[in-house]
């Protein structure tokens, strides 16, 4: 009995509906499985850039606070020597990402004092202004109001907070990289998230 | 028999992927939610620190004016008539810079402005810091300023900065706590703890202070 065959394994064959139920089951778990790599993959990603946002921005803070071009200047610090001082950071941490400074252009294409101080309020206002995957530094100036006589029975001085030093703003804002495909997240557009981080403090400043 | 069988085994894949995909959900929700303590925890750090230097910007010994009021809670800012500036200022910086992920926390509420505080020896038992008359109770952020020994009493070997000031010079210690809640998220699904965030920071008086 057996042969020529004996010894021969042959493949069995395989039902063609349970190569069917195989292909579907792929289908329906590399999506999901996608999904948890992408989450994890993006998540870690967003944290690491979102601490390095946040310990820059607070470096950047104590340098505007003590970097003003004298005790006494009403002018905020310069938003290009900050931003230069905290980009590299920056710039380790946000691969795929353009940092650059928030500032009014001038004639030659260089940075003008920004004299209105004013820092873009959403990262949408930085994507409408430098394109996608841009993050701006701005650094800005609230001045306390003048002092001023006050009425009969207030004290002085007046209005309150008129002999306050200046608080300076330094924000982080825009959109970072990320692997957020188009249509998902809270991302604007493909491939990127919301980032806005800000720092406040008071300035050191000598009496006139 | 043969189509018992497979049907036994299509059961079987579909409660296998009913397990795992929740199961895998699971850990990338609690993934997600450490990631967003841990970049929460660094604002707060990095928020009480820049409070506790803000406390030296203004100048020694000013006192807010009656009528001083300043941010906190929305609707619900801090009066600071009466206290130190260097309190306000410290408040100012912390509610300024924390400006992101409010939503998901639930502060304690704190005194904003305390001052002493004796963390005790062998010989002197320990002593909270005393609230400045007048100070707000409902801040979201402490400090502890002022806390040189009115006696100007150096203890010997003792290192403790509350006890020995370096050079006698003030310090100032800010602190905050929070606990961070996902229940208004997306992360509530698969998110069942509330961890709580607290950050203390130390600053000291620049040289050239006014």
């Amino acid at each position: 009995m057996g042969g020529e065959f004996e010894g021969v394994v042959r493949p069995r064959r395989v039902p063609r509906t349970r190569g069917g139920q195989a292909i579907v089951e792929f289908a329906v778990v590399l999506p999901l499985f996608l999904f948890c790599l992408i989450g994890a993959l993006d998540a870690g990603l967003w944290a690491v850039q979102t601490s390095a946002e946040v310990s820059a921005v607070e470096q950047a803070a104590m340098i505007a606070s003590s970097a003003g071009s004298s005790p006494t200047s009403q002018a905020a610090p310069d938003a290009l020597a900050v931003t230069a001082a905290i980009s590299g950071r920056l710039r380790t941490a946000l691969f795929g990402t353009t940092v650059a400074s928030w500032c009014t252009k001038d004639a030659s294409g260089g940075c003008a004092p920004d004299t209105g101080q004013r820092c873009p309020s959403t990262p949408a206002e930085v994507q409408n202004a430098d394109g996608p995957r841009v993050v701006v530094v701005c650094v800005s100036e609230a001045d306390p109001p003048a002092c001023t006589t006050p009425p009969p029975g207030r004290p002085t001085p007046y209005p309150p907070g008129c002999q306050d030093s200046p608080v300076i703003t330094v924000r982080v804002v825009g959109f970072v990289a990320s692997f957020v495909p188009p249509g998902f997240g809270a991302g604007a557009g493909a491939f990127e998230l919301p980032t806005n981080i800000s720092a406040t403090t008071h300035t050191l400043r000598f009496a006139p | 028999m043969r189509r018992s069988r497979r049907r036994g085994d299509d059961a079987q894949a579909v409660l296998e992927t009913a397990l795992v995909i929740p199961i895998l959900l699971f850990l990338v929700c609690n993934f997600v939610a450490v990631m967003v303590q841990v970049t929460v925890q660094e604002q707060l750090n990095s928020a009480t620190a820049l409070a506790a230097q803000s406390r030296f910007q203004a100048p020694e010994n000013a006192v807010d004016p009656s009528g001083t009021r300043c941010c906190g809670a929305p609707g619900a800012s801090l009066a600071t008539a009466g206290l130190p500036t260097g309190c306000r200022y410290a408040a100012e910086t912390f509610y300024g810079t924390m400006t992101t992920y409010t939503g998901l926390l639930h502060w304690q509420s704190a005194v904003l402005c305390t001052s002493g505080g004796d963390s005790g020896n062998a010989g002197r038992p320990p002593s909270p810091p005393v609230a400045y008359v007048g100070s707000p109770s409902n801040a979201e952020v402490s400090c502890d300023i002022g806390s040189v020994k009115s006696d100007g009493v150096v203890v010997p070997g003792y290192t403790d900065r509350a006890l020995n000031p370096p050079a006698g010079l003030e310090v100032v210690t800010c602190s905050a706590s929070a606990s961070l809640d996902f229940a208004n998220t997306p992360l509530a699904w698969g998110v069942f703890w509330t961890p709580t965030l607290h950050a203390q920071a130390e600053a000291l008086p620049p040289p050239f202070r006014q």
